[in-house]
């Protein structure tokens, strides 16, 4: 033991005795503050929940035995709850399509203009970030209000574009949007991080060998990028999938999602089970869709190894 | 790729980059022109110009109650993430253990969970307790989300920083004590100032664990707005709502100038 202390040369008369292995193992104590708070205040509620969605509620409001899976049951057969799911999903999906859509290109401009554009597009595309999402929320009912005097009506009807005026905000249409806004900065600076790392020689190759913009993109920037798409579809899909404000400020009735489903069951019905056990697959969904994308971005490692 | 743009391909980029610069700022520049617009009820174009709603906003008790609890509740949030998250990150990279990665996993796994649900399974437990304190309980709460940023900040600058001058320091015969504070700590200052802005503007801004914790006397600024917006519209709602945007502004030009955007969101 001494002679490895020696050899590494520590400062004299200081913890000399000890070997690095002791070393590094205390070094590894330093993570239990953290792991404790997280154990009583994290990761027990959490399995707590998981174990709430399994008991019942009597007539009384006592929650006890006997365990049932009869909620997830009633979520499955009740059409309200089942379209609730499935707006979830949708509403998730569709704005990380779009998301990925509109990222692509904000990310190329972002990795291929000089210092200053690329400074003033991450500020504007960052800043939003920090800007309360009930404000951001807001921003769009002022825009799509459904009456003449909203913006974007007021817009279209000056420019005589439309007749009448549009009815954009309560729909889905209105919580895609905000939700794009939202989650926007998860797809772009993930997807500039990858896009920074492919070789430009690649695309100038292709390039030179007589590809057409659209063909270098799909054959050559497409493929390489995807690491950063994967993770930002993970990151927008999940965030969109446990919103709460967004669809309560701009969707109507029909585009209620888990995250309003979950808050009226404890703060209007006050029935904790099921309130768990939608929680429960709210978490299952984003869940999910994680192992999902670990799945593809190991499957390419696999398969860049192989070849 | 550091290639340059041309041709049609390179027009259509910049359009449409151009377009979600003006759909990424609209709705914020739409809520600050309102502000100061002379009308009770929000109409475009908008009428007239007045400071008054912010005269009323300043003089609003239980906005500046808010405002207060919020400022006390994130500063007070950054100060735990601190004392969780940096230690931590100094155990995830300095430390070589069985089972590291899955520590660094755990550690990280709030980030991942959806924060609605991590505030509902934790006013369950704490309603269990009978803490009945919700400022403790919210700042609880918060501390449970943000300090996985800082972890993750100081990690990434660990990480970057140079091991050699620590060694150095050490054979020099500084000791423990003098290296850390003298040679390590300001290599990883960055990543701690980072941390400590994100965790601070987390915080601020969090609804979906405020919303759970927080109770009638005590709700942070956001839950304030929500209700103002959901419940009696109040024709002040736009200057409530421009402040804060203004204090974001304050805070990313805070952080683009101590750190640089891009290394601070770090995702």
């Amino acid at each position: 033991m001494t002679d490895v202390a020696q050899t590494t040369a520590q400062a004299p008369g200081d913890l000399d005795e000890r070997s690095p292995w002791r070393l590094t193992l205390s070094v590894g104590f330093l993570a239990l503050p953290m792991l404790a708070f997280l154990s009583i205040f994290f990761f027990y509620p959490a399995a707590n929940l998981l174990f709430y969605s399994f008991l019942s509620q009597d007539a009384k409001g006592i929650i006890g035995r006997p365990f049932t899976l009869s909620h997830y049951v009633h979520i499955a057969e009740i059409d309200l709850y089942l379209r609730v799911f499935w707006n979830t999903l949708q509403i998730a999906f569709v704005t990380s399509i779009v998301a990925i859509v509109m990222a692509y290109p904000v990310a190329i401009v972002m990795v291929k203009s000089n210092a200053i554009v690329n400074r003033v597009i991450s500020l504007i595309v960052i800043a939003p970030l920090i800007v309360s999402v009930v404000v951001r929320a807001y921003g769009w009912q002022l825009i799509l209000v459904n009456t003449p005097t909203g913006l974007l009506n007021w817009l279209l009807l000056t420019l005589h574009i439309i007749n009448e005026p549009l009815e954009l905000l309560y729909t889905k249409t209105a919580v895609v949007i905000g939700s794009l806004h939202v989650f926007f900065p998860m797809m772009v600076l993930p997807l500039a991080s990858a896009l920074g790392k492919i070789d430009p020689n690649l695309e100038d190759a292709a390039r030179m060998l007589g590809a057409p913009w659209w063909k270098v993109f799909a054959r050559v920037t497409l493929p390489l990028s995807i690491p950063g798409l994967v993770a930002g579809f993970t990151l927008v899909f999940s965030l969109t999938a446990g919103s709460f404000v967004i669809p309560v400020l701009l969707g109507g009735t029909s585009s209620t999602m888990l995250g309003n489903l979950i808050e009226q069951q404890i703060f209007v019905v006050y029935d904790w089970p099921f309130g768990a056990t939608i929680a429960v697959v709210l978490v299952i969904v984003v869940f999910a869709i994680n192992a999902l994308s670990m799945r593809i971005l190991e499957g390419r490692r696999f398969r860049r190894i192989a070849s | 790729m550091s290639g340059r743009l041309e041709g049609v391909g390179a027009w259509v980029l910049y359009c449409v980059t151009a377009a979600m610069m003006i759909f990424i700022l609209a709705p914020l520049l739409v809520v600050m022109s309102v502000s100061v617009s002379d009308s009770y009820f929000v109409t475009f174009p908008p009428q007239g110009f007045t400071l008054s709603w912010y005269a009323k906003v300043l003089q609003d008790r239980d906005f500046l109650d808010a405002l207060q609890l919020s400022a006390v509740l994130a500063f007070s949030t950054t100060m735990g993430s601190l004392l969780l998250g940096v230690p931590a990150a100094f155990a995830l990279v300095r430390g070589s253990f069985l089972g590291q990665s899955f520590l660094k996993s755990l550690v990280l796994s709030p980030l991942v969970f959806p924060a609605l649900v991590t505030g509902l399974a934790l006013l369950q437990l704490l309603s269990s307790f009978g803490s009945g304190d919700a400022r403790l309980n919210l700042l609880i709460g918060h501390i449970v989300v943000t300090a996985p940023y800082v972890v993750r900040t100081v990690v990434s600058s660990l990480q970057l920083m140079d091991i050699n001058l620590e060694e150095a320091a050490r054979t020099l015969g500084a000791s423990r004590m003098k290296t850390f504070w003298r040679v390590t700590l300001p290599q990883i200052a960055p990543g701690v100032a980072a941390g400590s802005l994100f965790a601070f503007m987390v915080s601020f801004d969090n609804y979906p664990i405020s919303m759970w914790l927080a109770n009638s006397e005590y709700s942070p600024v956001p839950l304030v707005l929500m209700r103002q917006l959901v419940n009696v519209f109040d024709p002040s709602v736009p200057a409530m709502s421009t402040i804060i945007i203004l204090l974001a502004v304050v805070g990313v030009l805070i952080l683009e100038r101590l750190v640089g955007l891009r290394r601070a969101v770090a995702i």
